[in-house]
């Protein structure tokens, strides 16, 4: 009797609605015989379709309507586009353009990471119970989120015409060159912004993870394209030695759907993967420079710690990357000044094929496939964005902490599992733009 | 005797939509915390109470059923609605006249027959419920909203312009990059509020705005085929941001 009493104990963990993160997603553990069973991690904002929305549009049209995939890293898929595009109409952007380009880019850097740690991540650490909360009791926190995500609104406003949903970033090129005297202005802010980007890191190495990491993760990223630390790239590379080539992608990332979620899940050559800050500073920490590159060797990352929540600390160390890379290749432009403004979108000869496109944004990688026809109408699209890559990890993670507990319904674990998952800075509204979903049972 | 002042509680909630004006909002709270309490905002605190609300701010579109669920709750506790960006205005790029598919037809080429997902056809906010304000934008323009607020915290309705980009863009003295430059510029038809932006930086708006008041679609149909642009490319680049289908297909533009 009391045996079969033992084996229907049945256990399950249930968060309705994680909030601070983009879109809706939910937690679902079942747990049997104090063995977790089932880990669900359920996206439920609505399906968006867009691979299908962009069939028949013209090319002109892709980085504007796929930016809206997501507002905070709309300039990753803006430029992930752009790329794929180019590629099939052999369009190679001069040094100038592209040079905007990775400015543009550092700057939604900067304002998306800022703005995970300090509004979405740090009220865990900090104890902050609401926003009201936040601002008045943590003026500090408060005053330097503002600060970095002015900065990286800034850099995105002036060279792409607004934070986010860029304007001035096309397929070709930029259809203006932002004036000389704003740029100067930026220069300025970026250096005004360091020190506060120093300070950030500071104050998530003294926050240790609230649960331990048992499993090796494996991390992938793209191979920086210049052999500096960086964030364009047309081939990936992942933890195991892995290496291909992006176009390969739908090989590598085997795609799955799960019939519990609005978002696919992606396996890395089978196994779960882990994409983002984390994954970029394991495989290539050691093309950071200066006061970045002195962060992450003293950080627990470096010495093998390969915990998530250290996740928040890498987007840290990210930004002070982005604010020293972007001073440089603004004085770049400004040397410069008197040829950028003569600059010239490129000619675009429209012709028909097939490409894919890819950047590093800052969840991880994003990839953008299309096949355009003569005139330039999409016939086919594709896209993977990075949360769909790390859903499966982020289950895993919420099995080891459940299965860490000794109380698998204290409010602690719950709060311990939001923040595992928040670490990951996941995006559910990028999450949920498939369409090519085949349905699979469990 | 000393009577607390209540603060005006506002919710910000999102259906389905990329977040940009949770975002918008999000980035602009430093203006807003003095005047408000934000009684529910989980995209940004984990501790909300939708009950009692003053104004709620909804982004997104309707776009399956837990979303009508949402928002028919969000209506019955609220004084004011406002809906916020493109989406929950006109539908966004997610509405079946950008994409030019049924929701319909998108799941059952996609899903499997039985497939608990379901998908509706992406609409904004006043297909369900009674919208007090409107206010639209990919992304909406942070000083639009700051007003909006502004008046109805006064409890007066704002003044939203709804006339076309071309007039902001006159009053910033811009060439315009459609009779000049032949760029296929929506601006004729767009909504202002976002300053002019794409022509501002010497390209063609795209509508992000969605319509303004009384579009001309004809004659903005007329001018562009007229530059060349190949008619049924002009309608699927005039449906992307919200005009709507039904309006489209109705057009009578001479040749």
């Amino acid at each position: 009797m009391s045996n079969d009493k033992e084996e229907t104990t049945k256990h399950i963990i249930e968060i309705p609605e994680i909030t601070r993160v983009e879109g809706h997603s939910a937690i679902h553990v079942e747990i049997k015989n104090g063995e977790v069973q089932n880990v669900m991690l359920d996206v439920f904002e609505g399906t968006r379709f867009f691979e299908k929305i962009v069939v028949g549009h013209k090319y002109d049209e892709i980085p504007h309507i796929t930016s809206r995939v997501c507002a905070i890293c709309s300039t990753g898929h803006v430029l992930a586009s752009s790329f794929a595009i180019e590629k099939i109409f052999d369009i190679r952007c001069d040094e100038i353009t592209n040079t905007f380009r990775k400015i543009m880019h550092l700057g939604m850097f900067i304002e998306s990471h800022s703005t995970h740690i300090y509004a979405l991540a740090l009220p865990d650490f900090l104890g902050a119970r609401d926003l009201l909360d936040f601002g008045s009791k943590f003026k500090t926190e408060f005053a330097d989120w503002t600060l970095l995500r002015n900065l990286g609104t800034a850099i995105q406003s002036i060279i792409g015409g607004r934070p986010f949903h860029p304007v001035n970033l096309h397929v070709g090129g930029l259809s203006h060159i932002p004036a000389k005297d704003k740029l100067e202005a930026l220069l300025a802010e970026l250096k005004m912004a360091k020190p506060v980007a120093l300070k950030t890191c500071e104050l998530l190495l003294k926050f240790n993870p609230p649960v331990e990491r048992t499993t090796k993760p494996l991390f992938m990223a793209l191979i920086p394209e210049d052999g500096a630390y960086g964030f364009f790239g047309n081939k990936v590379r992942s933890s195991n030695g892995f290496e291909s080539d992006i176009q390969n992608y739908k090989e590598y990332l085997a795609e799955q759907a799960v019939n519990y979620s609005h978002a696919k899940r992606s396996t890395g050559q089978g196994s779960a993967l882990f994409v983002g800050a984390m994954a970029r500073l394991n495989l290539f920490g050691n093309l950071l420079q200066g006061d970045a590159s002195a962060i992450y060797k003293s950080s627990p990352m470096a010495q093998g710690d390969n915990n998530s929540i250290w996740n928040n600390l890498a987007q840290s160390i990210e930004i002070v990357h982005a604010i020293d890379e972007s001073i440089i290749l603004i004085e770049k432009i400004l040397a410069r000044y008197l040829e950028a403004k003569s600059l010239n979108a490129s000619h675009v000869r429209v012709q028909a094929g097939t490409a894919t496109g890819a950047v590093e944004c800052p969840r991880g990688t994003l990839y953008h496939h299309y096949e355009l026809d003569t005139a330039g109408t999409i016939l086919v699209a594709d896209m993977v964005t990075p949360s769909a890559q790390n859903s499966w990890r982020i289950e895993m993670d919420i099995k080891e902490a459940v299965m860490q507990s000794s109380d698998i319904h204290s409010e602690q674990l719950q709060n311990n599992l939001e923040t595992l998952v928040r670490a990951y800075d996941p995006c559910n509204t990028c999450a949920t733009h498939m369409v090519s979903i085949s349905y699979l049972e469990v | 005797m000393q009577i607390e002042r209540r603060l005006p509680r506002i919710a910000v909630q999102g259906l389905t939509g990329c977040a940009g004006e949770l975002l918008v909002i999000l980035e602009n709270l430093g203006s807003v915390l003095p005047f408000v309490q934000v009684a529910s905002f989980p995209f940004a605190q984990s501790k909300n109470d939708l009950s009692d609300i003053d104004i709620a701010f909804v982004e997104g579109s309707v776009s399956q059923k837990h979303d009508i669920d949402s928002i028919k709750e969000i209506r019955a506790r609220s004084k004011w609605l406002v809906a916020v960006g493109n989406c929950a205005v006109h539908g966004c790029v997610q509405s079946s006249t950008c994409s030019r598919y049924k929701a319909k037809e998108l799941v059952e080429a996609v899903y499997a027959k039985d497939s608990p997902i379901e998908a509706l056809d992406a609409k904004p906010l006043s297909s369900y419920v009674n919208v007090d304000v409107e206010l639209s934008g990919c992304p909406i323009d942070k000083n639009q909203f700051l007003a909006v607020l502004a008046s109805l915290l006064k409890d007066h309705l704002p003044y939203i312009i709804d006339r076309p980009v071309c007039l902001e863009c006159k009053m910033r003295e811009n060439g315009c990059v459609l009779i000049e430059k032949n760029l296929p510029c929506l601006g004729p038809v767009t909504a202002a509020g976002c300053g002019a932006l794409c022509p501002s930086f010497e390209a063609a708006c795209y509508g992000c705005f969605g319509p303004c008041k009384d579009p001309q679609l004809n004659a903005m149909a007329t001018v562009l085929s007229e530059k060349g642009y190949n008619l049924s490319d002009i309608l699927v680049r005039l449906g992307t941001f919200g005009i709507p289908e039904q309006v489209l297909s109705n057009l009578d533009v001479k040749r």
